[in-house]
């Protein structure tokens, strides 16, 4: 069994280990009841995206310093898996607000600078997929990637710099975190199995990028050579 | 104290479960494409 695999079942059974952890370990909370379940999803879900937009400036920056391929392909796997991982954290948090809000949605300041967040790495993407020279899409997109990153502290930020109906930041807080044990350990386990998936993700997703390249040089190589045939016939 | 509005929490989990075995698929998917025109080629 190779690595990649061994980390699928790893991730599998953290996510299980944080289904059991959110469901059965947790306590009702005291005043929004069992809707605050959707915590154990909506949290790790955010931090598991600042973790991959992370990463992609670590590779643009690795890119734009090294002229390293592998660099790249780390930077596009992980904003693919990033806006994933920012589409969960606005599709929960849009159904836990509706309940405890009243609404699916509001312009309050974490929502609209994470929605921003989400469209920078949609627009990085679609970067990526217009440019045809590998060589200026790496290079366009790694600078994307780095401005891109300015916004993970405006997202997490947000709620103290602007008055917000988003709570304030409980667990990555200046202040010792409020949550109670029980909460707080379930929160790690998903967490956990949540950073696992990406991991995993992340191994596969480089993986194919690889064997794209490798298609795509091949097939320049099987048309350059089909090229020169034809120039000798001509001849 | 608020009702449980287990409907919400149960379809919370169920958009992020079908948004990530959906990117699991394609994951497959794509690495198993791959993969296929990797050994036609060779």
């Amino acid at each position: 069994m190779n690595a990649t695999r061994i980390l699928g079942w790893l991730a599998a059974a953290g996510l299980v280990a944080g289904l059991a952890a959110g469901f059965g370990y947790a306590p009702r909370e005291a005043v929004q009841g069992n809707v605050q379940r959707i915590m154990y999803l909506h949290v790790p879900a955010v931090l598991t995206a600042y973790l991959a937009f992370g990463l992609v400036l670590v590779g643009s920056v690795g890119y734009l310093a090294t002229r390293r391929p592998g660099w790249d392909r780390l930077a596009a796997a992980a904003a693919e898996i990033g806006v994933l991982f920012t589409g969960v954290t606005i599709a929960s948090g849009s159904i836990w607000g509706k309940p405890t809000w009243g609404v699916w949605w509001t312009w309050d300041a974490r929502l609209t600078s994470t929605a921003v967040l989400f469209c920078v790495y949609v627009g990085y993407l679609l970067l990526r997929a217009m440019a045809e020279d590998p060589e200026a899409r790496a290079r366009y997109a790694a600078v994307v990637g780095i401005l891109g990153a300015v916004n993970i502290p405006i997202v997490h930020f947000s709620v103290k710099w602007w008055r917000a109906l988003h709570q304030p930041s409980t667990i990555l807080g200046p202040e010792p975190s409020p949550i109670a044990q029980p909460i707080l350990t379930a929160l790690a386990v998903n967490a956990v199995g949540f950073g696992l998936l990406f991991l995993y993700f992340l191994a596969r997703r480089i993986e194919i990028a690889r064997l794209e390249e490798d298609r795509d040089h091949r097939s320049a190589l099987s048309f350059g050579s089909g090229a020169g045939r034809l120039e000798e016939e001509a001849r | 104290m608020m009702p449980d509005n287990w409907g919400y929490v149960v379809g919370a989990y169920g958009v992020a479960a079908v948004a990530l075995y959906g990117y699991w698929r394609h994951l497959c998917r794509r690495a198993r494409a791959l993969g296929r025109n990797r050994r036609s080629r060779a």
